[in-house]
Formats: C-alpha cells, sequence, structure tokens
C-alpha cells in the first residue's frame, strides 16, 4: 500500500488481571486505517473491540489492564509510548471520540456548554466569550434544538439524541483527522438512531477518517468503505465491505451474516451459530471458533491460524484460506 | 364465535408523577393511553414501537404487575383481576419472559428453585417432584440436565433466557408475554432463543404476545403486528401486510430507518425530533409534531383506528388515503 496509514495499529495485547485469572482481551490484533477512510469494526459483545479502541487512546484503567504487546502509530507517533502531556494534545484535536452511552460520557455536574468550552480552550488559544461563540456555533451545526438554552442546561435535562449530539460536536468541534465512534447509536431508538447517523455522514469532511465500532451489520453496510471482524480477540477477517458481505471468507463472518434476522421476512428457520463463545480467561488453544465452526478439522483444533491474504486488501484468519491461496499460487505457477 | 384468548378494550395505565415537598401527584405519564387488542389462541401478535411507547408497561399491566387506570383485560370471556381467587387460577395462563435475563433471575436460587417454584406455589407438584420438571423443562428449552444446582451467575446471557423461558413454560401457559426476550442477546445468540421459541409454539400450541422494538425479529414470528407510538396503536394487521405496505406514517419512518445488510444506503424519509413528552402528549393525533404530511386536521381531530385498504388492516390516520407507500427494500 502506497498511502501511509493514519492511525496504524501493530500486534496489540491487552490483558485484565481480575480475580478469576488472566482475560485475555485483545491478542495480536493489527490493522491500518487511511485518511479520510470509514472503517467498521465488528464483532459481539466482549470480542474485544471497544477495548482495542480505548487502548488506542490510552483510555483503559492500569491496573487492571496491561498492554503486553503492540504499537499504536498516529501521524508518525507511538500513542502508546507518548508522554501524557503530548497524548493530550492527540485526544480531541487528533482524535475525537464518540461513546456508546451518552448520559454517562458527559459530567452530570457541569453544565453543556461549560463541558464543550473547556474543551475547545484546551486546545486552541481562544477568549472565553470565543469559545463560547465557537462551541455554540457547532452546537447549531449538529441540530440541536435551542442551541443558547441548551448550552446553559445539564446532561440529563437532554434526551439520549440530543446528548449523542453534543457528543459529536464535542468530537467533531476541534477537526479531528480520525473520529472513533463506539457503539454511537446503539442506546438509541431507531429514528434517532437514523438521525444520527446521518449527521455523521453530513459533518464529517472527506478528510476525516471515522472508526465506526458496531455490532450491528445493518449500520456497517449503510456507512463504512472497509469491514474489520473481530472473534474472541482477534481479528478474524478484513476487507473491503461489499466484498466481505458479499462472499465473506471467515466461516464466523458467513454465520454472522447468516444469523442476522432478515426484514424481508419468510418463514426459513433462521440459521443460528451453535454453542457460545469461549471465555477469555481460557480460550481454546487452535482457532477460537473451532469449537462452533462447521467446518473444522484436526488442526484447527491444534494450531492458530495466521491471517492469510485471499483477495487485494483482504485477509481471514482460515486455514481454508491459506489453502486457496496456495492453490492460487499453484495455478500462476 | 368462541372468545378470543386475550381481549383488551380501552386499556388506560397511567403512572402519576409526583413531586414538590408533600409529593403531591401533579400530572400523569400516559403510558398505554386506550389501547384494544386481542390476541386468538395459538396466535403470535407483535407489539412494536420505541422505547417508552408503552409497550412494556402494557404487558407489565396484563400480567397484573401493574394496574390499569381503565379498561377490561379478558383471558377467554372471563375478566382478569388478579385479586380474586379465580384471578390466581387464570393466573396460571399467562407467564412473562423479560427482557434483561441478568435480572430478571434470582441470584439466590438455583435453577431447580426457579423453575420449579411457580409449580409449588400453585400446588401443581409435591416437592419431591421437583427434580424430574425441572429436568424436563430443561430438556424442552436445550439445557443440559447438570444446570439444575448451578446459580443464575454461571450461565451466559442466552442460557439465562433459556431458562426464564423454562420457568415460564413450567405452569403450562396458554399465553406467554415476551418482552423484548432478544434484545440483550448477540447475533449469534439471538437466532438460537428465536428458533427456541418457534419450536415451543409449534409444540405446545402457545399464544405469544411479542414485544419488542425490532422489526425483523416480530417480522420472523409474528401473525400479526401492532404499532405503538406514545401509549396508543396507531396501525394493526398481518405482519406481512403492515410491514410491506405500511399505512401510517409513523410505521413508514420506523421501517424506513432500520439499517439493513445489503439495503439501500440512503434513507428515504427521516423524523425530525424527539418523541414528546408522555406527561404532555399533544393533542388529537399525537404523531402530528413529528409528521411529514401534517395538515390541520391533525391537530384538532383524534384519528381513528379504522380499516385502510382490507378489513383486517387499520391505520389511525387522517391522511392514510393521501400519502404514497414506500417501496419496501429487501
Amino acid at each position: 500500500m502506497t498511502m501511509t496509514p493514519l492511525l496504524d495499529i501493530r500486534n496489540l495485547g491487552v490483558v485484565f488481571d481480575t480475580d478469576d485469572g488472566v482475560l485475555t482481551a485483545v491478542d495480536d490484533v493489527s490493522f491500518a486505517i487511511n485518511p479520510g477512510e470509514v472503517v467498521g469494526l465488528v464483532g459481539e459483545s466482549g470480542c474485544g473491540k471497544s477495548v482495542t479502541a480505548m487502548t488506542a487512546l490510552r483510555l483503559i484503567p492500569r491496573p487492571p489492564g496491561r498492554i503486553v504487546s503492540g504499537e499504536v502509530w498516529f501521524a508518525g507517533r507511538d500513542l502508546l509510548a507518548l508522554p501524557p502531556a503530548e497524548l493530550q494534545t492527540v485526544r480531541g484535536a487528533g482524535i475525537g471520540m464518540i461513546f456508546q452511552e451518552p448520559t454517562q460520557a458527559l459530567s452530570p455536574l457541569h453544565r453543556v456548554g461549560a463541558q464543550l468550552v473547556e474543551a475547545v480552550r484546551l486546545h486552541r488559544d481562544l477568549s472565553e466569550t470565543d469559545a463560547r461563540r465557537y462551541a455554540l456555533d457547532w452546537l447549531r451545526k449538529v441540530g440541536l434544538p435551542d442551541p443558547e438554552q441548551r448550552m446553559h442546561a445539564y446532561p440529563f435535562s437532554l434526551s439520549g439524541g440530543m446528548l449523542q449530539r453534543v457528543m459529536i460536536a464535542m468530537a467533531l468541534m476541534l477537526g479531528p483527522s480520525l473520529v472513533i465512534a463506539d457503539e454511537p447509536t446503539t442506546a438509541l431508538d431507531v429514528t434517532i438512531q437514523a438521525q444520527i447517523l446521518d449527521l455523521l455522514r453530513e459533518l464529517r469532511t472527506p478528510e476525516t477518517a471515522l472508526l465506526l465500532i458496531t455490532h450491528d451489520l445493518g449500520v456497517v453496510w449503510e456507512m463504512c468503505d472497509r469491514v474489520i471482524v473481530m472473534y474472541a480477540s482477534r481479528v478474524v477477517e478484513q476487507g473491503p465491505l461489499d466484498a466481505v458481505f458479499k462472499a465473506p471468507a471467515h466461516p464466523y463472518t458467513r454465520a454472522l451474516l447468516d444469523s442476522v434476522v432478515s426484514l424481508a421476512g419468510g418463514d426459513r428457520k433462521l440459521v443460528a451459530i451453535e454453542g457460545q463463545v469461549p471465555s477469555p480467561l481460557a480460550y481454546p488453544v487452535g482457532c477460537r471458533f473451532a469449537p462452533r465452526c462447521p467446518h473444522a478439522f484436526a488442526r484447527c483444533r491444534r494450531e492458530q491460524p495466521a491471517l492469510y491474504p485471499v483477495a487485494e486488501g483482504r485477509v481471514s484468519a482460515c486455514f481454508l484460506a491459506e489453502k486457496s491461496e496456495q492453490s492460487t499460487a499453484n495455478g500462476e505457477q | 364465535m368462541q372468545p378470543q384468548l386475550l381481549q383488551i378494550d380501552g386499556l388506560r395505565t397511567w403512572y402519576p408523577v409526583k413531586g414538590g415537598f408533600w409529593a403531591r401527584t401533579h400530572g400523569y405519564v400516559h403510558a398505554v393511553d386506550g389501547v384494544t387488542l386481542e390476541v386468538a389462541p395459538g396466535e403470535t401478535v407483535g407489539l412494536v414501537g420505541e422505547s417508552g411507547c408503552g409497550k412494556t408497561t402494557l404487558g407489565r399491566t396484563i400480567i397484573g404487575l401493574e394496574r390499569p387506570r381503565e379498561g377490561t383485560i379478558q383471558l377467554t370471556g372471563k375478566p382478569l383481576d388478579w385479586q380474586s381467587e379465580d384471578g390466581q387460577a387464570l393466573r396460571r395462563r399467562v407467564q412473562m419472559v423479560f427482557q434483561d435475563p441478568y435480572s430478571s433471575l434470582n441470584p439466590r436460587l438455583t435453577v431447580v428453585d426457579a423453575v420449579t417454584e411457580g409449580l409449588l406455589h400453585h400446588g401443581l407438584i409435591r416437592p419431591a417432584q421437583r427434580l424430574d420438571e425441572a429436568s424436563r423443562l430443561l430438556g424442552e428449552v436445550g439445557l443440559d440436565p447438570d444446570a439444575l444446582h448451578r446459580y443464575p451467575h454461571e450461565f451466559s446471557g442466552g442460557q439465562r433466557q433459556r431458562i426464564s423461558i423454562a420457568r415460564a413454560l413450567a405452569l403450562h401457559p396458554e399465553l406467554v408475554i415476551c418482552d423484548e426476550p432478544v434484545s440483550a442477546l448477540d447475533v449469534s445468540v439471538r437466532a438460537q432463543v428465536l428458533n427456541l421459541l418457534v419450536d415451543l409454539r409449534t409444540r405446545h400450541g402457545l399464544a405469544y404476545l411479542f414485544i419488542s422494538h425490532d422489526l425483523a425479529v416480530v417480522r420472523h414470528l409474528a401473525h400479526r403486528t401492532l404499532v405503538m407510538y406514545m401509549g396508543q396503536l396507531v396501525e394493526t394487521g398481518p405482519t406481512a401486510t403492515v410491514l410491506n405496505s405500511p399505512g401510517h406514517p409513523y410505521s413508514q419512518a420506523l421501517l424506513a430507518a432500520v439499517p439493513v445488510p445489503f439495503g439501500e444506503r440512503a434513507r428515504k424519509l427521516v423524523l425530525p425530533g424527539d418523541v414528546p413528552s408522555p406527561v404532555n402528549p399533544p393533542l388529537a393525533c399525537r404523531f402530528h409534531t413529528r409528521c411529514p404530511y401534517v395538515i390541520d386536521l391533525c391537530r384538532q381531530v383524534v384519528p381513528p383506528l379504522e380499516p385502510f385498504r382490507s378489513p383486517d388492516h387499520c391505520v389511525a390516520c387522517h391522511r392514510k388515503q393521501a400519502i404514497p407507500t414506500l417501496p419496501r427494500p429487501k
């Protein structure tokens, strides 16, 4: 790839020390995001997608969390090695973050306006009045009703949808080159979700990259250019959205797409993935999806598959993908 | 004509809003505000709407967890009065599965105790039969009998929801009210539980009142679908009709808002604004503050829920004849 990626996560490993033992949250995760790209990071709860994003901004509490391996390169700097003062300049101005629960992401004790102004003044050399005007401008841009009044309101008096608009203003107002949105619409109703997704599409400049973390494959389909699928703390598949959705290479991706309940209806029995996600306290030795995989064979239970290239810009962590790679290579000879 | 299994007429459940020094009531949340519906034996009725529309309160009122302010609830023609002797016997016939499998099971009860508590209460089995009965029920929901003596915290969300379902089935109900039974579950597990609900329905001839915000799930399970907005039903009809050619602008917007893989990426209809406060709901049509097709009549006269296009498809909208139907993407 010729373009220098904006965010480059390399071999990231994060564990949590719990009373029950060492919990593997993120295991050898690597991916890159280019400028202006919209990337979906999907997986079920507990698969490590949020921890990956939080670790990139060093937002996981340590202890109990521990970063055991890896680097996170953003605009030429390794965020994991940055002194706290420098990291502070990246948070907000370089990378904006939108959290899942807008009711918990804002301070309940400070007025909405004050929280926005604080963030503006932390990064921009503006007077209180100018910062206030700047923040108000952004509340208008995100379509918050009665923005002047809302500046003086406390978060509890705003609805979830309105708070998520405030969060979006806060994440975008400093012109970050990357926005990480962690399940930004999961806590919202569908009609409000539609508003918020539209807003994210409208307000993002073409240069701003977006990492959208979600479990909703419909949201990914609507928003993203590329998709990364995680299962049991590891990346299992990565590639351009259309290609991955239309012809998933990893059995987990396929099963996940098959188990989506369709709006088109029909009386077909749903294709369920049998069994349970393995416990992060004791992952199986081989491929972590092997116990639930219809294609698993002996090697899957012994060895962990690496990410094998399946096509241009596409990888899959499945021995079947490795086989097809060899066969195409042989075919060319 | 044989009476409906469940018949609800003009049901209202309001919650008082208290405040001030004397905690005086100075208003009511109109959670359920004049709902009439019926469920036939063996029928699955889907009740859809967004959070706060009153769908959960409706379920809780049917099961007797909330007292209605007005209206009647009848089970096979007999009024459901939870206080009376008769009510106790009727109560067995309606059971509920709750949304959150983490808070709906008592953490101090083992699976045997949780599943057979109701049976013992109603004197249907002797204590000695508990183990047999519980293992039979676990078999029904696809859990191993070695789960019997374990506590809820040892199970995953999907397994807990199976325990809740086993508990609901224990009393051989005719109607099970499912309040968002799969919303808290991950997609891969969701399909397992939905398949289980379908199997149980065919095996036992159960009727479900299936409460959900997820239209795809309702589409999959329900014979009839009711759409609720701010405590009232705005559209009712056969599921295929309501979801393929919705007549009410709210149902249309709800459908258009659901992102689906391989669906249309550009949206056709995005509703502006938030749901208004249920303490002071808008007068006349409650949807008029967000409706793209609003006219003066909508602000003055309550639209009745009346047949539209076919006798079993009802829509509460003054403008149902005038508004375009949205083409439904796959």
